[in-house]
């Protein structure tokens, strides 16, 4: 063979053989039924109790169900469930499951699943723990009934079940549901509208979905995790971007779908695109959060936290989050979350103050002017480093000695859980903020509590805003609960169990062949389509 | 030779132990708690502390060292704090993408490199030797996550001929495969081409001026025979070493590439381990990347005896 001829032969050879390598294109039809989206963070695992992770939770809503779930006016609505019973004195709830409920292993789903779902979820979730501290017995009435006996009268009961703060309570197989609330679930079977598909699962890099066969809606309309989940994808591909330039140039090229979340300085480039829609992404937002440990001076005397109060401005802190884009945020004397029922800013004067000058006097004379204040900051985090730059600058305006500590997140994780002084590896400041959907009352928020030792980081010790966070838990009807979490505002404000730095949302973006996308806390992928 | 080799592979593992012994140290000692990101910004402080006892966390270092050692002889890398998966299992789906990244990335290399660098040297002082020394400069002087991101936006933003970003199992089609590969290759390789031209141009310019060059020429040998043959060959060494040592600064850069074109490959891998606290996964892929770089070193000490009758070991 000449070598011309032998090399005209391997050359037609080797692009034939890549030709018919290659994997068959996905025709358009079948592409309408693949939607691939890119998620907030990377989906590490994906046990909804062992971790209160919020990409987890929006993971485990595609592949597990709830009893109950709360629609876009946070009421919760039967969805496992046919309905419930509850007795004239409030202390036997009887519940009854839908028919024809199955997990993704065909096996039905029984009132002993439910059961064992609920007394793990109970372990790690606070308004769980509030059920649980009431909970005389919990038994089953037959395969598809179950009661729960309380001690005393718990009206937060459905909304418990149904709510979309983490931890949700996910229904699962009562042999997954049994493992220890603090060990982490191998299987990954539920009985939602998609399956898991633990064998194309790359953690960091994509997690695959597949519609549930087996899964039958509720007749309702969809809202949230409330009413029908009717599905119109076959598969939904997370693909994990971490790189948000990548991420945003993946969906401007159609390579992904939907992004959950891009970062503001991408935005203004998603919106000039003709292909792209954007949008506000979770109506509830998030609040900021100044915390400072009690344990400790400064902070340990109120007139310093008050001071640090008097003198944010949240505009400062939210600007520096979100940029000039001011859809994306608003100022809030609250530790609530604004536009939900409950929400009041009611005792918050002192926080729309803005006033160095007081706050600086406040300081001098509590006798903590130059006092040093150890403030432990994720820079890896932009919404903490943002945050921390803003404080940084505040508190030495006040007068106190800043030592800003710039760190990991991983590291914050640590060093907060320390109750020791600074100078042992202590804290004063750090800085997080909450979803706002754990904010729309003082039920699912542990850092609202002042219970001390059993505190949130910080340990924030006061009876009175304890009391009246307790109230709001006995609150019978909604009027009583307005005027629980009005005083809960004052108390907490009065107190200052932390700084609220301001509200604040995010952007979602999505191809304009992709319909039905909701504002939701969670991407809501029900009733989404693709064409 | 085999003997050698023997011994070498050998003596990697006190190497390994020692490795072992600083990763497991190094961690241990350095601030950061998985059982913190675990239990998330909700959990609360008992919460963290149950965790941790439930990973073992609390466990005092010896235990800990001793138990995991106990693992690694058994072959069993242990299990990721975050997924429950096996790390052997992790590793196994990450090795795909960093391999060809890092043999795609060693080939396009040595396939613009060794001529750019040999045909600079031969025409030394010339525009072609200038020019070849500005992209050298170029490429190390540009970060690999620049010519990444202008790269993916020539190429599949504004031209629309390959994916931004993504990685596709040779096992798919090679075309697919190579589709997906060639802008990070292209990025990652840039400043590996920048450093074996200018080691090749450096070496060839003295192995050019040595005698046995003259008296070649003056035997009527060929320009590319010379070239190619006597001098590259003597040549050979210090390149092959360069590309030795690099195989170090491929494995940094592949952690760059990898996040840039959001290839799921160990380099990413490292990453998320090491942010959150991952310690079985970092535990692993560290040693994995030690080992690793142990074999290319002996491979290079090798590959010396095939240039180099004079050297036997």
């Amino acid at each position: 063979m000449q070598r011309r001829g032998f090399l005209k032969t391997t050359a037609v050879g080797a692009l034939a053989a890549a030709g018919g390598l290659a994997a068959p294109r996905l025709s358009l039809a079948a592409d309408a039924k693949v939607l691939r989206f890119v998620p907030q963070a990377n989906l590490a695992n994906l046990d909804p109790i062992w971790t209160t992770l919020y990409v987890v939770r929006n993971a485990s809503v595609l592949f597990f169900d709830t009893l109950y779930g709360v629609d876009s006016n946070l009421v919760p609505k039967p969805q496992m469930c046919e309905g419930s019973e509850v007795s004239a004195d409030g202390l036997t709830w009887t519940f009854k499951l839908r028919t024809g409920l199955k997990f993704h292993d065909n096996e039905p789903v029984r009132s002993a699943d439910c059961i064992a779902s609920l007394e793990r979820w109970m372990v790690r979730d606070n308004m769980g723990q509030m059920i649980k501290v009431r909970l005389d017995t919990m038994e089953a009435v037959d395969d598809r009934s179950f009661r729960l006996r309380l001690k005393q009268p718990f009206p937060k009961l459905l909304y418990a079940l149904g709510k979309c703060g983490t931890p949700c309570a996910f229904i699962m197989p009562e042999r997954i549901a049994k493992t220890d609330p603090f060990k982490q679930i191998g299987d990954y079977i539920g009985s939602g509208p998609y399956t898991f598909r633990k064998d194309e699962w790359v953690p960091g890099a994509s997690a695959v979905f597949e519609k549930f066969p087996g899964y039958q809606p509720r007749d309702e309309k969809s809202d949230w995790l409330s009413g029908g989940k009717r599905v119109n994808f076959d598969r939904v591909e997370w693909k994990i971007i971490p790189d948000a330039a990548t991420a945003s140039a993946a969906l401007q090229s159609g390579e992904v779908d939907w992004w959950e979340s891009p970062i503001p300085d991408v935005v203004p480039l998603l919106k000039k695109n003709a292909n792209l829609l954007v949008d506000i992404a979770d109506p509830l937002g998030n609040i900021g959060d100044l915390r400072m440990n009690h344990l400790y001076p400064p902070f340990n005397d109120q007139r310093v936290r008050l001071a640090a109060l008097i003198a944010t401005n949240q505009s400062d802190y939210m600007q520096a989050i979100v940029g000039g884009d001011t859809n994306l945020y608003q100022e809030s004397a609250s530790f609530f979350t604004p536009g939900t029922p409950l929400y009041s800013d009611y005792g918050g004067d002192n926080l729309k103050r803005h006033d160095i000058e007081a706050a600086r006097k406040l300081v001098a004379d509590a006798g903590h002017k130059g006092s040093k204040v150890v403030m432990v900051i994720g820079t890896d985090v932009p919404i903490v480093k943002a945050q921390g730059d803003v404080t940084a600058d505040m508190l030495s305006k006040i007068g106190l000695n800043v030592d800003y500590v710039a760190t990991d997140w991983g590291t914050v994780g640590a060093r907060r859980a320390s109750r020791e002084p600074i100078d042992k590896g202590g804290w004063n400041v750090f800085h997080t903020w909450h979803a706002g959907v754990d904010c729309v009352n003082p039920g699912a928020q542990p850092a609202f509590y002042t219970t001390g030792d059993k505190a949130w980081f910080g340990w924030p010790k006061s009876d009175e805003v304890q009391g009246k966070i307790d109230s709001w838990f006995v609150a019978p009807d909604q009027n009583a609960e307005k005027t629980a979490v009005r005083e809960i505002n004052k108390a907490s404000m009065d107190f200052v169990t932390f700084v609220p730095t301001g509200f604040f949302k995010g952007y979602q973006s999505w191809r304009k062949n992709i319909a039905g996308v909701v504002k939701a806390p969670f991407p809501v992928i029900w009733d989404v389509t693709k064409s | 030779m085999l003997a050698y080799a023997a011994r070498r592979i050998l003596a990697t593992i006190p190497v390994m132990l020692v490795v072992a012994f600083f990763v497991f140290s190094l961690l241990y000692l350095a601030p950061g708690d998985p059982a913190a990101i675990i239990a998330g910004d909700q959990a609360t402080p008992a919460d963290v502390e149950r965790i941790r006892a439930s990973l073992g966390l609390d466990r005092p270092f010896l235990v800990r060292f001793f138990e995991w050692l106990w693992q690694i002889m058994h072959g069993d890398l242990g299990t990721s704090i975050f997924t429950n998966l096996p790390v052997s299992h992790m590793i196994a789906q990450r090795v795909e993408p960093t391999l060809s990244l890092m043999v795609l990335t060693i080939t396009f290399s040595i396939i613009f490199a060794i001529p750019l660098g040999v045909l600079a040297a031969w025409k030394h002082g010339s525009w072609i030797d200038r020019g070849v020394m500005v992209l050298a400069v170029f490429g190390f002087s540009v970060p690999v996550f620049v010519v990444g991101y202008l790269l993916a936006y020539i190429f599949a933003l504004q031209l629309d001929w390959l994916p931004v970003q993504g990685f596709v199992s040779i096992s798919q089609g090679l075309w697919p495969f190579l589709r997906n590969m060639i802008l990070p290759t292209v990025a990652l390789g840039l400043v590996y081409v920048a450093l074996l031209a200018r080691i090749t141009r450096a070496t060839m310019l003295e192995v050019l001026s040595q005698d046995y060059v003259r008296t070649a020429k003056a035997k009527g040998v060929g320009q590319r025979a010379v070239l190619f043959v006597h001098a590259l060959k003597n040549a050979a060494v210090p390149i092959v070493t360069v590309l030795g040592i690099g195989v170090a600064l491929l494995i940094g850069g592949a952690v760059i590439t990898e996040s840039v074109f959001a290839i799921p490959g160990l380099g990413r891998l490292t990453v998320d381990a090491i942010l959150r606290r991952d310690y079985p996964v970092i535990q692993g892929v560290v040693l994995l990347f030690s080992f690793v770089y142990v074999l290319v070193n002996l491979a290079v000490d090798l590959l010396y005896t095939l240039f180099d009758p004079r050297i036997r070991y």
